[in-house]
This record gives C-alpha cells, structure tokens and sequence, in this order.
C-alpha cells in the first residue's frame, strides 16, 4: 500500500513537477520562496494523495495549491516584514539568471510589469503554462466564460503594452528592467 | 508588429527555457527527497501551535521516478566502494563551489512539522543568517546580517535596521554568531562533515532522482552531531549550524539513516539526516553564483546613540 502511494507521487513529481517549479518561479516572491512553495505542494500532494485526481486533472489540482501555497507564503511575508526589508534582501538574494540580458525578453518582462496581477496570472497561465481557459478557471477560482473574458482582455492589454514598448524611441536598459522587476510578479 | 511575433516573444520568454531550469527542477526534487518519516499520525505531536513553513525537511517519500542503480550490502563490496568514492568526490566538488558564495537552508523537523530552522547566505566574508523556526506567536523572519565586517539587525520594537558594529562583540562561543555560523558553513560544505559521512555511512545504496543520486546509508549520530558541553547533567550534542541532537541523535552511537543528494553536475545538494521521527536536513543551493549581500540603507547606529546618551548630546 505504502509502495503504491510512493509510486503515485514519484509519477506525479516526474510528470508535473517542471510545471510546478516553473509556475512557483514566476509568481512566488524570490527563487528561494519558489522551492520553498513548490516543496510545499509536493508534501501537500503526499499527504492528500488521495484527493489528488488523476490524469491531467492531478496537474490543475497541483497548479491550484501551488496558488494558495505562494498565496500563504504572501501574507506571511507581508506580516513579517517591512517593504524596505524586501527591497534590501530580495535585491541581494535574487539569481542574476532571473535576470533578462536578451533586449526582447527585456521588453517581454516589461510588458508584463505593466499590466495588472490578475492579468498576468491568467496570461501566462495560459501562454507559458499552456492551460486552456477551462483549466485556468478552475485553477483561479472562477467561471469558465470569466477566465475566457480575463484571458482576452489579457492579451490585449499584453499586446498594446508591448507594441507601445516596441516603438518606444529609447527603450529601458536591461538594468534599469531588472531593478524594476524587484516589483515584479509580486 | 504582428499578433504572432508579440506571443511568440512572450512564449520565448518562458523560465522554462532558461538554461538553469532543469537544475531548479533538481533542486526541488532534492528538497523533497529526504529520508523516511514515521507517519504523522502514529507519533505524539509535541508542538501542535507551530505553524509548519516550507516542505523541505518534512516531506515523506522520494521523488521523481526513483531506479536502484546499485544496492551495496554491507562490507566492502565495489558497489559501496563507487558510493564512498562518488561521496568523496562530490565533497571536493562542492567545496570548491561553495568556496566563494553559496545559500543552505537548514531545517529540523519533528513528527512532519518544522522544529528549527534557518536560512543562510554567504558571499566571501559577508552573511545572512534568517531564522525560519516560528515563535510562540507563529512568527518567522528573524534576520542579522554582516556586510563589510559590521552587523546589521532588526530593532524588535520598530522594525528599523540596526548598525550593531562588529559582530565579534555579540554571544561568543554560543555556536551561533554569525562568525560561528559562517565557520559551520565553511566547514560543513568544505567536505569535512561530508568527508566524515563518506567515511562512515554502512550499507550505502544508491538510486536515481531525476537527474540527480541519492547515496543513503546509516551512519553513527557521533560522526554529525559533535559534543558541544555539558546540560542538565547531560552530555549536549549539535548539528552543524547549531541546532541540537534530540533524542537517539545524542548517543554518539546510534545509527541516523543518511541521504546524501548529488546533482547531475556532481555538487551536493542535501544532506538528509533522520531517525525517530525527527529529520534535520541542509539543502545548498546557488553555490558559487550567491549574488553579493548589500548592507541595509539607512540602519541607525547603535554605537553612536550609545556614545550621544553617554555624552549628553
């Protein structure tokens, strides 16, 4: 029994757990509170290994702890500390491979700063993490029909945000971006 | 600009495709693989308030399409030989990458739950030492911080930064200054710990976690966990970073299962110690690529409102 249960997990970590990590690196707060919330899932998902469904369902089951994980790790933060703290620790503590030298990539993440949390979320649950609309509702909580309507609204706003940057006589130097994106995704 | 070109460019942007992915996946893994934990419904919970913070040291179980690759008995077979030596080499690896920079999160946990636990980063002489353990109030997030050969921490009542001057001034001896932490650090992913474990785990088996080895094995609570003094009448025991051997851990001679993770690139990822229900656990990461600490802006200095109440001013 307990070898089956084993056996379960190791499927799931090997299937989904790249998807995890991936997700936890772009919504949790720095690289180390992304291990930290994609561990986090994984002991949730061995202790309710049961409740966990199967198939491709078992990956939107893991997407939406991962979103009360971070959303956890999010107000415990904001509990225990000050934004200057933030500023000072996440800026020393950030890996410089977070960081975009590609320009393109620069504009990307920019774009993306410019629109809002609810945005972005939908967006690149979509673009990076390739849910459909339905899943991306039952990932965020909401209908079927709303998560269509945020993820339409979403690129667009992307769109524009990008195209603009893209004309942009002087765009942001890959500096100036990556001391922003200290805001970034939080 | 086409629709197109504007996803496709934000679909490139992917952090899946980052060079480093694969390794962060790793590096998970490595946190979740820790040695077996009684379930946590068999064993008396002992601290129930605490609120449990990161999986880390708690998780049960392996992950990742585990495949034995060897298993060696006991004895002097060449499967533990390539154990020993892959342990060996690993350690001289990692000491040369953590020699510069590098990030552990240390973590005890008891019965599933987080016990003690600490965050610490370090970068040439400087450091930072979070304490993760909860108080009594469930709060984390503790933080000193040396940079530049002064101590910086925060002032409980307002929340400020604190220049503390040296640290060489603060709780010597104790086994947790920051200078004493640093020590441990250096000496724990410098091999010595690790070239102690190699020498003495017995009936290593290895086996595969993605793209990472777990060598496991048991070894004797004495090898790890040094004698620091003297308590109640009882001989005290500690862990590298400070934190004490509960139970069987502080006879010197009872066997700890041992699991030791090494990454594809052949740096040591984990050290997993458990026995009871207890697990303590040191999980490295950015060894050699820990951005530089920076000092906090605007800390207040402690020495000179010392010198102005003294002085009058």
């Amino acid at each position: 029994m307990r070898q089956d249960r084993r056996q379960r997990f190791d499927a799931l970590f090997q299937a989904y757990g790249p998807d995890i990590v991936a997700y936890c690196g772009w919504r949790a707060g720095s690289p180390s509170d992304a291990q930290d919330a994609a561990a986090d899932v994984f002991l949730t998902a061995w202790r309710r290994l049961d409740e966990v469904p199967e198939g491709d369902a078992g990956r939107i089951w893991l997407y939406a702890t991962a979103r009360r994980v971070i959303a956890n790790q999010r107000r415990s933060r904001r509990r225990r500390e000050a934004l200057h703290e933030r500023l000072a620790l996440e800026e020393a503590s950030r890996p410089r491979e977070h960081e975009a030298s590609d320009p393109q990539e620069a504009l990307v993440h920019e774009a993306l700063r410019r629109l809002g949390p609810a945005d972005r979320e939908v967006l690149l649950l979509a673009e990076w993490e390739g849910l459909t609309p339905s899943q991306i509702a039952a990932v965020v909580g909401c209908g079927r029909v709303a998560a269509r309507g945020r993820l339409h609204r979403a690129r667009r706003r992307f769109r524009a945000a990008y195209e603009e940057l893209l004309e942009r006589p002087e765009r942001p130097t890959t500096i100036q971006l990556a001391h922003r994106r200290i805001h970034e995704h939080a | 600009m086409s629709t197109p070109d504007t996803f496709d460019a934000l679909r490139s942007a992917n952090p899946r495709l980052r060079p480093g992915f694969a390794s962060s996946v790793e590096a998970v893994a490595a946190r979740i693989v820790t040695a077996e934990v009684a379930p946590a419904a068999a064993v008396r919970r002992r601290r129930p308030r605490f609120v449990r913070l990161a999986a880390v040291a708690a998780v049960v179980g392996v992950a990742a399409g585990v495949a034995a690759l060897t298993v060696g008995p006991r004895g002097g077979t060449p499967g533990v030989e390539d154990a020993t030596a892959a342990v060996r080499k690993a350690a001289t690896a990692t000491a040369a990458a953590a020699d510069r920079s590098g990030t552990a999160v240390v973590r005890i946990s008891h019965d599933g739950e987080l016990w003690a636990g600490s965050t610490i980063r370090w970068n040439g002489d400087d450091i930072s030492v979070r304490n993760d353990s909860p108080d009594r109030a469930g709060k984390v997030g503790g933080l000193t911080l040396v940079v530049g050969g002064t101590l910086y921490a925060r002032d409980p009542r307002t929340g400020e930064w604190l220049d503390q001057g040296s640290p060489a001034n603060i709780d010597p001896d104790s086994g947790t200054t920051p200078t004493e932490t640093l020590a441990a650090v250096r000496e724990d992913v410098g091999g010595v710990t690790l070239s102690r474990l190699a020498r003495g785990v017995t009936g290593f088996s290895t086996s595969r976690v993605g793209g990472s080895t777990v060598y496991r094995g048991n070894v004797a609570a004495g090898l790890v966990a040094r004698e620091t003094g003297f308590k109640d009448g009882q001989e005290l025991r500690v862990f590298p970073f400070g934190y004490v051997a509960h139970d069987e851990a502080a006879d010197p001679a009872a066997l700890l299962d041992a699991a030791l993770t090494v990454g594809a690139d052949g740096v040591v990822r984990q050290i997993a110690l458990s026995w009871g229900t207890w697990t303590y656990t040191v999980t490295y990461s950015g060894l050699g690529t820990t951005p530089a600490l920076v000092a906090p802006r605007n800390a207040r200095s402690l020495l000179k409102e010392r010198l102005r109440a003294v002085s009058g001013g």
